[in-house]
């Protein structure tokens, strides 16, 4: 579903965020992205669906080359309207939730539906009723974001993210701006849309999610996939020096 | 010297005229201002450098010099380039090039205020920049830039009197031309700066009115909206 070949992404001279990424996603697969800070997590779900553009390397999302066509051997950057397009296929979960605080709840599910579907209000309105009750939410309808715990926020983004329908959700570290007691709620979200079948790309701090959750666990380090696996062979049996003292520091 | 403001009476069906010019001025330069600064802010945040450039430049010249002066050049030194401006049209143009610089700068502010996440989050669900700025970016920005806009306008109200000296028949114009014919300053002053006072209040007040219809979530949605959004899916609402 999702294949990276050799990425990389440079913002300045020092700084490399990732070097040389090699990825493939199998549809249905959840992938847990782990790593310290600044590891690269986040570029590398951030150049997934183009926000970051790319220094060097390959991306597709379900066999389509993501932010370039490919002719004779040429390669060109696609236009924002195609670039939009092949966003609306790849679902967002941010970190800060970003929902839009002029927009009810259940606006901001249906805003992409009217706006890049096209679908009439009542039509999308429907599926946003069905989401929010997916995401247990059925009682915020018309609740603004400000009026919304963070679990809350967050879960509302996710059901966001599954309006379009995506081929593929990216998380960027979805529960790290949490309180503790509103983490719980955000997985079990996460976890029902595992079990139905979506491919994920999760970077997580949660290492019981992981567990749980994930069929693929990546160790990412200095823009570099350090070290993968399950969650069993990463959480119980680590190879390298640096996954070691990551969990060392992690799983206290 | 005696001050009897009933003198002022016979005056008021000309001095109301003249405020419904100051209005026309004021309101027909304030959306030209507008209309043309809400470019010259994208402009200013585009990624060509040339075109920030070039509203930079613009800005720091007409934002850097007085309105009194660009009235004066647009009527009385737009001739030598072979235009010659009635001086309503004068005035019109003189303000906009004026405001304009203003608004640019008050519409960039609130645009740059909307945080860059919201503008991720709607190209992540694969919106084109023209649907963010009218669906995401605009409405936000208004909130923020509701209050120095407002600020201006009554401002440029005031400014507006600055038109009277390329002869436009508005509101201290006509007060001027009454007082030097009946030697009456103190009434006909006071009269017209009551005037004014009322127009810029009217102002005060839609400020005050705009301020609570941005505040979104105590507004709420419109029955109308509400309707279509969670009665027709079902009927729970």
């Amino acid at each position: 579903m999702i294949e990276v070949a050799g990425l990389s992404k440079r913002f300045s001279e020092s700084i490399l965020a990732l070097d040389g990424i090699d990825l493939t996603v199998q549809p249905g697969e959840v992938v847990c992205l782990i790593g310290p800070s600044g590891s690269g997590k986040s570029t590398l779900l951030r150049s997934i669906n183009f926000l970051e553009e790319p220094t060097g390397g390959v991306v597709r999302v379900a066999g389509k080359r993501v932010g370039f066509v490919e002719r004779n051997g040429r390669e060109r950057r696609l236009g924002a309207r195609e670039i939009a397009a092949q966003r609306a296929e790849i679902g967002m979960v941010f970190q800060l939730f970003y929902l839009w605080p002029h927009k009810t709840a259940l606006e901001n599910i249906i805003l992409g539906l009217v706006e890049v579907r096209g679908l009439s209000t009542a039509e999308a309105a429907r599926i946003g009723h069905e989401l929010m009750a997916k995401v247990e939410l059925s009682d915020k309808m018309d609740a603004y974001p400000e009026h919304l715990s963070g679990g809350q926020r967050q879960r509302v983004a996710i059901a966001r993210a599954l309006a379009m329908n995506p081929k593929v959700i990216l998380f960027d570290e979805p529960t790290s701006a949490l309180d503790p007691e509103l983490v719980g709620e955000v997985l079990a979200v996460m976890e029902k849309v595992a079990s139905e079948g979506m491919t994920m790309v999760v970077a997580t701090h949660e290492m019981g999610f992981a567990r749980r959750v994930a069929h693929r666990v990546v160790f990412m380090d200095q823009g570099k996939i350090v070290e993968q696996g399950t969650a069993e062979q990463i959480f119980g049996n680590p190879q390298h020096e640096r996954l070691k003292r990551f969990l060392d520091r992690i799983l206290v | 010297m005696n001050i009897d403001f009933s003198m002022v009476i016979p005056y008021l069906p000309i001095l109301f005229k003249a405020a419904g010019m100051t209005i026309v001025i004021t309101v027909l330069s304030q959306a030209i201002g507008t209309f043309i600064g809400f470019f010259l802010a994208l402009g200013r945040m585009s990624r060509f450098a040339v075109l920030r450039g070039v509203v930079w430049t613009y800005v720091l010249i007409f934002r850097g010099t007085p309105m009194l002066l660009h009235l004066f050049f647009v009527y009385y030194a737009a001739p030598a380039f072979g235009l010659t401006l009635e001086p309503f049209p004068a005035a019109i143009v003189a303000m906009s090039l004026s405001t304009t610089a203003y608004n640019c700068e008050i519409l960039r502010t609130g645009l740059q205020a909307v945080h860059r996440g919201q503008i991720e989050a709607a190209q992540a669900v694969g919106m084109t920049w023209p649907r963010i700025l009218r669906t995401i970016v605009i409405p936000q920005a208004l909130r923020v830039c509701i209050v120095p806009y407002m600020t201006n306008f009554i401002s440029h109200t005031k400014g507006s009197s600055l038109a009277s000296v390329i002869t436009v028949p508005e509101l201290m114009l006509s007060a001027q031309m009454i007082y030097s014919s009946t030697y009456r300053a103190i009434e006909i002053l006071t009269a017209a700066g009551a005037i004014y006072l009322m127009l810029t209040s009217a102002l005060t007040l839609v400020q005050l009115w705009l301020e609570k219809w941005l505040r979104f979530d105590e507004r709420g949605l419109s029955q109308r909206r509400r309707r279509q959004l969670l009665l027709s899916a079902g009927g729970n609402g």
